[in-house]
């Protein structure tokens, strides 16, 4: 046992010694913040792992709802780097007592606001996953409360940072593509009819009340837990509130212009059937087919998201097409970028993808790095600061209250209003199940 | 009788032929006592003597009296299939109406059939258990069960996966906190554990202090209980992320090995009136399919479905990896010394079972990915199967 803790200890800090080599622009090395993370599933223990190995973390907190998967995590972070972590079930109660620096929140959208902004009133800077929320008005708090507090709020739009992004958008703002006029975003998938899954008790050792938290309490079904929230519209927005965030940011990040005027979109479950929740069995209940239109000024968004008999049909299978008055602009995801220009002769030109992370294909090193400088160099802005990643994240949540109403809306972006139609402003926010009580704006 | 000689007449060569009539075969360790095999193969690889296919899912076969058994889910249904072991031809088969299962994966069940003196018995993925007897083609139901609906056994994330083990006159099954006991004649049941999710390993027999124990999985734990009433003897904490404790321990004399994936490691204990750690590391994380066990090293697959995985020797004593190979996630078996390896993209190969390398003196493609089932060698022909139901037969016997 002793030599093979020593083995880990070893390994990390070549790991730690390697990751200051590339980060020479770090102040204060040496310092260690105190760092917790809400919500410690596959995708918060990839941003946890990926901050121990940066080195300036102590992890002194593991929250989760579910007992197997703080046991688990915390274990592995004592292999990582031999903290020891204490576990909680409760947030509000591991704030209290661990008074962390930093909050690492990767929790479904339901449960972001609450924690997040409970974190930033407690002092701690905070690495959240995106979508920033579950409802504009709780992405907008979010954000008024990081900026009352003067606390770092870097999201999890690693698509900001991923080098070839960075190229892509460095040739994009060149002015290589020409003017452009349309962006279309797209991913498409495979699979076909869903069939209802029994609902069961609850594992032993999850919170399910909790984890339901502020959105309306459903039985539990293995379809929603772990890892199928993302398609269940009472704790997040679907594949659009999913991927059509990170696609969205990038004409967020490119545009000049801060938000769209009008918003439509329609989609359905054309493939997956009809949602089903009776009481004894449930199927997801988002669409599995959706299109919604952004339109801006000076050009109009498309985004696009199918289940239809997978195959390859078309060149790219997931991103973003910009396409100008000099030719079309990919930027794709394990497709790297993909100039195709207008003229026969013109030059063609790409880009590979580099991966920090192969397994999953994402970057999430440099934008902790980004988000450590953010707080060592208070004039530093994080890539994915809370504001432009509001920004983005507010455009799914417009989508999905246009999806149901089955209307356009006309959005002012100043005030975060929908003009003349009070039911769709209703939709800004949602009433929470008690005990739990909106935040405000 | 006479079908017990069918398939000593298929391979007249054949001296030491062996049936594999459950789960990682009949000492429950993955490895075969057949001998004098192909190890060298051309390029296309050996004869396909036959193919099949079996539906989605990941059980693996068995082989008794010149049969086949496997499962596989077609079109809402789950299906025991019995299918001729020279031919492929199929027999019979037995179906019931289930859910696919597809969460993160393709679905399917994921349990292998036993055969025990002429039965079949099956552990469905939602807690179906039968016991099926055939004759003539004709098959019969001896006794069905339903244990999440008839014991309100809860049912873990991915169903249940553990094959069902014969001891005795009971039927073992990994349900529950740490198993339930059935009449293995009547299937009534005997004795159930405590309230939990189990795991998805299959109970592996153990004697402990003079009486027959089963070691068991569960989320949260690796447990040895007791056949008689299921009174626990030790337990080992043991969590993994999702509950994922898939891979059947390893016993060896007074020595128990676990390895679970999704980053969480192996050890190796020392078994006495409680479990003593004799190491712990990350070297062999096993997520599906247990290492086997050759002389004084572990071979086996470290690492998860989809992501590097790969294969790895290393050592029982003190848990050193003497030696890996970047073959991606895998499963195999071994046989005469030797291992055979099926990858995750469907390559066969073979090497010798030897600390000091893969040397593989055979290889092939056989399969389309993806394969996470390990290949079973029986009577000298070999079956691999991947998660489509592609089922193939190949003729490793010698002088064919």
């Amino acid at each position: 046992m002793q030599s093979t803790r020593r083995r880990f200890l070893k390994t990390s800090a070549a790991a730690t010694a390697a990751s200051f080599a590339a980060m020479p622009l770090l102040a204060a090395p040496g310092k260690k913040y105190r760092t917790a993370i809400i919500g410690a599933g596959w995708w918060g223990m990839n941003i946890l792992r990926d901050a121990i190995a940066h080195g300036q973390c102590k992890v002194v907190g593991i929250c989760d709802v579910s007992e197997q998967t703080r046991e688990v995590s915390a274990e592995e972070v004592t292999d990582l780097n031999g903290d020891q972590p204490r576990k909680y079930n409760d947030f509000r109660e591991m704030l209290g007592k661990e008074k962390p620096e930093i909050v690492i929140i990767a929790t479904p959208d339901h449960w972001h606001a609450l924690p997040a902004i409970a974190a930033i009133e407690a002092g701690a800077h905070v690495f959240l996953e995106k979508p920033t929320a579950h409802t504009v008005e709780e992405s907008r708090a979010i954000l008024n409360a990081a900026r009352a507090a003067n606390r770092v709020v870097q999201v999890g739009l690693h698509r900001r940072i991923g080098p070839h992004h960075v190229e892509a958008m460095k040739f994009l703002k060149s002015g290589k593509v020409g003017k452009i006029g349309q962006v279309r975003l797209f991913v498409t998938g495979g699979g076909g009819k869903e069939e209802p899954t029994p609902n069961s008790p609850a594992p032993v050792g999850l919170d399910w009340d909790f984890w339901c938290g502020p959105a309306p309490k459903q039985p539990f079904n293995r379809r929603l837990h772990p890892g199928g929230w993302r398609n269940f519209l009472d704790y997040a927005n679907g594949t659009l509130g999913d991927w059509g965030v990170h696609w969205l940011d990038q004409v967020t990040w490119w545009s000049d212009e801060k938000y769209p005027k009008r918003v439509f979109s329609s989609g359905g479950r054309p493939v997956r059937g009809a949602a089903v929740n009776d009481g004894h069995a449930m199927t997801s209940d988002a669409p599995d087919s959706q299109v919604a239109v952004y339109d801006y000024e000076e050009f109009t968004v498309t985004w696009e998201h199918r289940r239809f008999a997978m195959n390859n049909s078309e060149h790219h299978r997931y991103g973003a097409y910009f396409y100008g008055t000099e030719g079309i602009l990919h930027i794709g995801w394990r497709d790297g970028w993909t100039f195709y220009p207008a003229k026969k002769n013109g030059q063609k030109a790409h880009g590979d993808p580099r991966f920090d992370n192969e397994k999953d294909g994402h970057n999430l090193p440099p934008l902790w790095a980004d988000f450590m400088k953010a707080i060592v160099e208070k004039n530093h802005t994080p890539a994915a600061d809370i504001e432009p990643a509001h920004r983005s994240s507010v455009l799914p949540m417009l989508g999905m209250i246009s999806y149901r109403l089955g209307r356009s809306l006309q959005w002012d972006g100043a005030k975060e209003q929908i003009l003349n139609d009070k039911e769709a402003n209703h939709l800004l926010r949602r009433d929470y199940r008690k005990p739990w009580v909106y935040p405000k704006v | 009788m006479i079908r017990k000689l069918i398939p000593l007449m298929l391979a007249p060569l054949w001296l030491a032929a062996e049936d594999w009539p459950q789960f990682r075969g009949p000492h429950h360790d993955g490895i075969s006592r057949e001998k004098n095999w192909l190890t060298n193969w051309p390029e296309e690889g050996p004869k396909r003597l036959w193919e099949a296919q079996v539906g989605i899912g990941f059980s693996s076969v068995v082989v008794a009296d010149g049969r086949v058994y496997t499962l596989g889910h077609t079109k809402g249904k789950d299906v025991l299939h019995c299918l001729d072991a020279g031919t492929g031809r199929a027999l019979w088969k037995h179906e019931w109406a289930s859910d696919l299962g597809a969460k993160f994966y393709i679905g399917g069940p994921g349990s292998t059939p036993t055969v025990h003196e002429g039965r079949i018995y099956v552990a469905g993925k939602w807690g179906e258990v039968l016991c099926l007897a055939a004759k003539d083609g004709q098959v019969d139901v001896v006794w069905k069960r339903h244990l999440a609906k008839e014991e309100k056994v809860r049912v873990p994330t991915w169903g249940f996966n553990g094959s069902p083990l014969v001891l005795g006159d009971r039927l073992l099954l990994n349900a529950g906190a740490a198993g339930v006991a059935l009449d293995l004649k009547t299937g009534k049941t005997l004795w159930k554990s405590a309230d939990g999710e189990a795991g998805y390993a299959t109970p592996l027999p153990v004697p402990l202090g003079g009486q027959p124990h089963v070691i068991v999985s569960s989320g949260r734990a690796y447990a040895a209980v007791r056949v008689a009433d299921g009174r626990e003897a030790w337990s080992l904490r043991w969590f993994t992320r999702y509950g994922v404790n898939a891979a059947d321990a390893i016993v060896d004399g007074d020595q128990v090995f676990v390895g679970s994936g999704y980053r969480k490691g192996c050890g190796l204990y020392k078994i006495g009136a409680e479990l003593t750690e004799v190491w712990k590391n990350k070297n062999l994380s096993t997520q599906m399919n247990a290492a086997v066990k050759l002389g004084d090293y572990l071979y086996g697959f470290d690492g998860d479905s989809g992501g590097p995985g790969k294969l790895r020797c290393v050592s029982w004593k003190t848990g050193e990896v003497a030696w890996e190979h970047a073959t991606g996630f895998g499963a195999l078996t071994a046989a005469d010394g030797r291992l055979l390896v099926l990858t995750g993209a469907g390559a066969l190969m073979t090497a010798p079972a030897t600390p000091k390398g893969f040397t593989p003196t055979g290889r092939a493609r056989v399969l389309d990915k993806d394969c996470w089932t390990a290949p079973v060698l029986a009577n000298g022909l070999l079956y691999c199967r991947n998660s489509k139901g592609h089922l193939v037969c190949l003729d490793l016997r010698r002088g064919q």
